[in-house]
């Protein structure tokens, strides 16, 4: 077997025992010898150490002082501190302040010293390799962030610019100019939009940590409001909210939950009816939200309703993209939210729905 | 609906979307004139030189924030030192397609921004917009 090179330093005041140390361990390991703390640190600062061993009882420093010392400067050494008597104080502070790994008694035994620094080594580079792969994970975990950063701009900003342009063709008056070309095209790039965005708030949801931020539910609901309906003028809203006190939460979850409710409550009417109406109901209190978003429009069959919150389901009948209710649901789940649906085709669907107030 | 004697100015780095933005406005018939700027630096120089022109300078400003060099946000630390004679004869909005919720947030915590509108640019909430600010805008 290749056994790595572990460089251990030993400072003790007799000399004598630098140098049986020496001549039990020097085919084991690369060893370093101080006969003083402050000539420790000399070795310390210019040689990369993986253990250190030091006599407590010194002339000047003691080695609990020493590790003291070294605490913030050398942090990553592994500590053993030897000791000719057992001093419970000295063993105390040692293990309080000075990161001691283990304390072994003089004389020591080959066999368990040995034993001792080979521990003493694997921790250290057990240390190690774990802040190396922090170090890695949190490159990767940055280089994602920064791939999705830009694919939510250089991705989305042309499209933005295509729907620009179709719009325009409606504002000249040619958009049924070239049959039914302009729509098909303003549809593929709507449904493109809409996946680029649910994919977004998908990461977003799995990746950020909740956040809390005062929400007002009257702005909130305006806006989303105000947002979802341009798209559809026929659609009555009838909301009630009822906020007196201060609701503290994850703002940016709470509008992905809210705003793909409503948009869902919009998009899935009935063609003939009359009267689509939208009804949102929203109770604050100090312990939670209770949100209700009922309408009247389609409504979800009996045998679909265990599977609307899973990935990718979709009912056959409306061209859904199967993100928006589990983003919803796995929102909520982060945030200790719950939901409750019940629903028929007769009547419409109604969400019902609890945020926990964090304030 | 506000009669068309303002200026507009429109702040992008993307030749495609100015272009799309001022066809929009020009449509709406909202402004009597459009000013085009590629960059964030164009457009603080344009306001820089004509500062002593008031006749020149821009009623309503539409600013991107990713823009290679100076972005928005850089756009309007600078922008904020411009004389308060200026500033308050002259609004801005951002007009971006930021999906990112710290732009979002950060956009709409700037007192200089009174909107922060989506791309694309609809007229009709521009024009609402422009309704709920013209008697600030003067035009």
């Amino acid at each position: 077997m290749n056994n790595p090179t572990v460089r251990v330093l030993y400072i003790d005041d007799e000399e004598n025992n630098l140098q049986a140390f020496k001549a039990s361990f020097r085919r084991m390991y690369e060893i370093y010898t101080a006969i003083s703390a402050a000539e420790g640190l000399k070795i310390l600062e210019n040689i990369d150490i993986h253990v250190i061993l030091a006599d407590q009882k010194m002339p000047n420093m003691t080695g609990v002082e020493f590790f003291k010392s070294i605490v913030e400067t050398h942090p990553d050494p592994v500590r053993i501190l030897l000791t000719g008597y057992t001093d419970i104080e000295a063993l105390a502070d040692a293990i309080n302040h000075g990161d001691i790994y283990r304390y072994i008694t003089k004389p020591w035994n080959d066999l368990e010293l040995h034993n001792s620094i080979k521990n003493a080594y694997d921790a250290y580079k057990a240390k190690i390799d774990l802040r190396n792969k922090i170090t890695e994970l949190e490159k990767t975990n940055d280089e994602l962030n920064r791939f999705i950063y830009s694919i939510s701009h250089e991705l989305r900003a042309p499209l933005v610019s295509v729907i620009g342009i179709i719009n325009l063709v409606k504002m000249e008056g040619l958009y049924d100019s070239s049959g039914e070309y302009w729509g098909l095209i303003e549809t593929c790039s709507n449904k493109l939009d809409y996946y680029i965005q649910k994919t977004l708030q998908y990461y977003k949801n799995t990746k950020d940590i909740p956040d809390h931020s005062e929400v007002d539910f009257h702005k909130l609901v305006n806006e989303l409001i105000e947002l979802h309906a341009y798209s559809d003028k026929d659609t009555a809203f009838n909301v009630s909210i009822n906020q007196n006190v201060k609701f503290v939460g994850d703002a940016f979850r709470i509008e992905v939950i809210l705003s793909n409710l409503i948009s869902n409550a919009i998009k899935y009417q009935k063609s003939n009816e009359q009267n689509k109406t939208v009804n949102i109901e929203i109770d604050v209190n100090d312990f939670e939200a209770s949100v209700s978003i009922n309408d009247n429009g389609l409504g979800i069959l009996k045998e679909h309703l265990e599977k609307i919150f899973t990935q990718f389901f979709k009912s056959k009948m409306h061209h859904g993209s199967g993100l928006g209710l589990f983003i919803v649901k796995e929102a909520l789940n982060k945030i200790n939210g719950t939901i409750n649906v019940s629903s028929n085709i007769e009547d419409g669907t109604t969400f019902k729905i609890t945020i926990p107030n964090a304030k | 609906m506000p009669n068309k004697t303002g200026k507009v100015l429109l702040i992008d780095d993307n030749d495609i979307d100015l272009k799309i933005n001022s066809k929009v406005i020009k449509l709406s018939d909202f402004f009597e004139e459009i000013i085009l700027c590629q960059s964030g630096e164009e457009g603080i120089s344009y306001i820089s030189k004509n500062l002593d022109n008031p006749d020149l300078l821009p009623d309503f400003i539409l600013l991107d924030i990713q823009m290679p060099e100076m972005d928005g946000f850089e756009f309007l630390e600078i922008y904020k030192n411009f004389p308060k004679t200026f500033l308050d004869n002259c609004k801005l909005a951002i007009l971006s397609s930021t999906l990112d919720f710290g732009d979002i947030k950060k956009a709409e915590a700037n007192p200089l921004v009174i909107k922060l509108l989506k791309k694309p640019l609809y007229p009709n909430e521009l024009q609402e917009l422009l309704n709920k600010h013209s008697t600030l805008l003067g035009i």
